[in-house]
């Protein structure tokens, strides 16, 4: 990939994920919170980003997203589907909100 | 006489809607809004089309003990824990924000949901009350449904030990 490509297609990355996120902190925060795994303090500036502000932010070298479960347990779970039909999804996700909890 | 504003009345009739949609009891909307049984009951006809289903609300803390109802049970849990601590929200709030992150998940997953807005409602009564926690499953760290009075240090989740009958029910039995 060339460097300009990739740059172009961090920045449209960016953009959708802090639209998505300021879509979603305005239509009902709380859930938002849990969905993006946020501050409330965040959330409240993110929520109150003008269409320019979010323009300049997304156009750098950095992804403003990152991988929320940095955890083998999760992502083997999320990856293979266990004993009894789709449990592993379950698990997986009991993992996560729990994680999130401690981290909250 | 009451002295209510009209504004938290059209609130409490908004939550009381909610609620019913959802398909809560009618005894889980009386103890949540300060609005009359009668107006309550024609409320429930007039959402659900029917009237609503008598008797006692289930009282039992083993039904959330049960592997499958303990799995379910035990993500909206983790749910709604994560929403109490993220924002300042009201509890009944927060039950219906984390019963619908939950509904959804378990759509996405392809499942039926086994807890019902009333069990979960149940449920985050019985944490207030002490009488179920949540405990670290010792293999996987995920927080699970125990009973508070149990000795759970070496406490292993449903998942991570799967008992040899899981997911045997009446109704997987009729479709295989």
């Amino acid at each position: 990939m060339q460097p300009d490509q990739l740059l172009e297609e961090i920045r449209e990355a960016n953009l959708a994920y802090l639209m998505l996120a300021q879509h979603m902190i305005r239509a009902d925060r709380p859930q938002a919170l849990y969905r993006l795994g946020l501050s409330e303090e965040v959330a409240n500036l993110i929520g109150n980003l003008t269409p320019g502000q979010i323009m300049k932010i997304a156009a750098g070298n950095m992804l403003m997203c990152r991988f929320r479960f940095d955890d083998e347990i999760v992502w083997n779970l999320l990856t293979t589907n266990g004993k009894v039909d789709n449990t592993n999804g379950l698990h997986a996700n009991i993992l996560m909100a729990g994680r999130m909890a401690e981290a909250a | 006489m009451r002295t209510k504003s009209i504004v938290g009345e059209s609130r409490e009739i908004n939550l009381a809607v909610h609620l019913i949609q959802l398909g809560a009891r009618l005894q889980v909307v009386e103890s949540e809004t300060s609005l009359s049984y009668e107006r309550l009951l024609r409320l429930y006809k007039e959402v659900q089309g029917k009237s609503p289903a008598k008797g006692m609300l289930p009282f039992s803390t083993d039904w959330f003990m049960a592997w499958q109802p303990n799995i379910h049970s035990s993500l909206f849990l983790n749910i709604y824990e994560y929403l109490n601590k993220s924002s300042a929200i009201d509890e009944i709030d927060a039950v219906i924000k984390a019963y619908e992150l939950y509904v959804e998940k378990i759509k996405a997953l392809g499942l039926e949901h086994v807890l019902t807005i009333t069990r979960a409602w149940r449920l985050v009564k019985f944490v207030d009350a002490r009488m179920v926690q949540l405990t670290p499953c010792t293999c996987c760290g995920g927080k699970f449904v125990t009973h508070t009075d149990e000795l759970n240090d070496d406490y292993v989740c449903g998942l991570c030990n799967v008992p040899a009958r899981a997911g045997k029910t009446r109704a997987s039995a009729l479709v295989h």
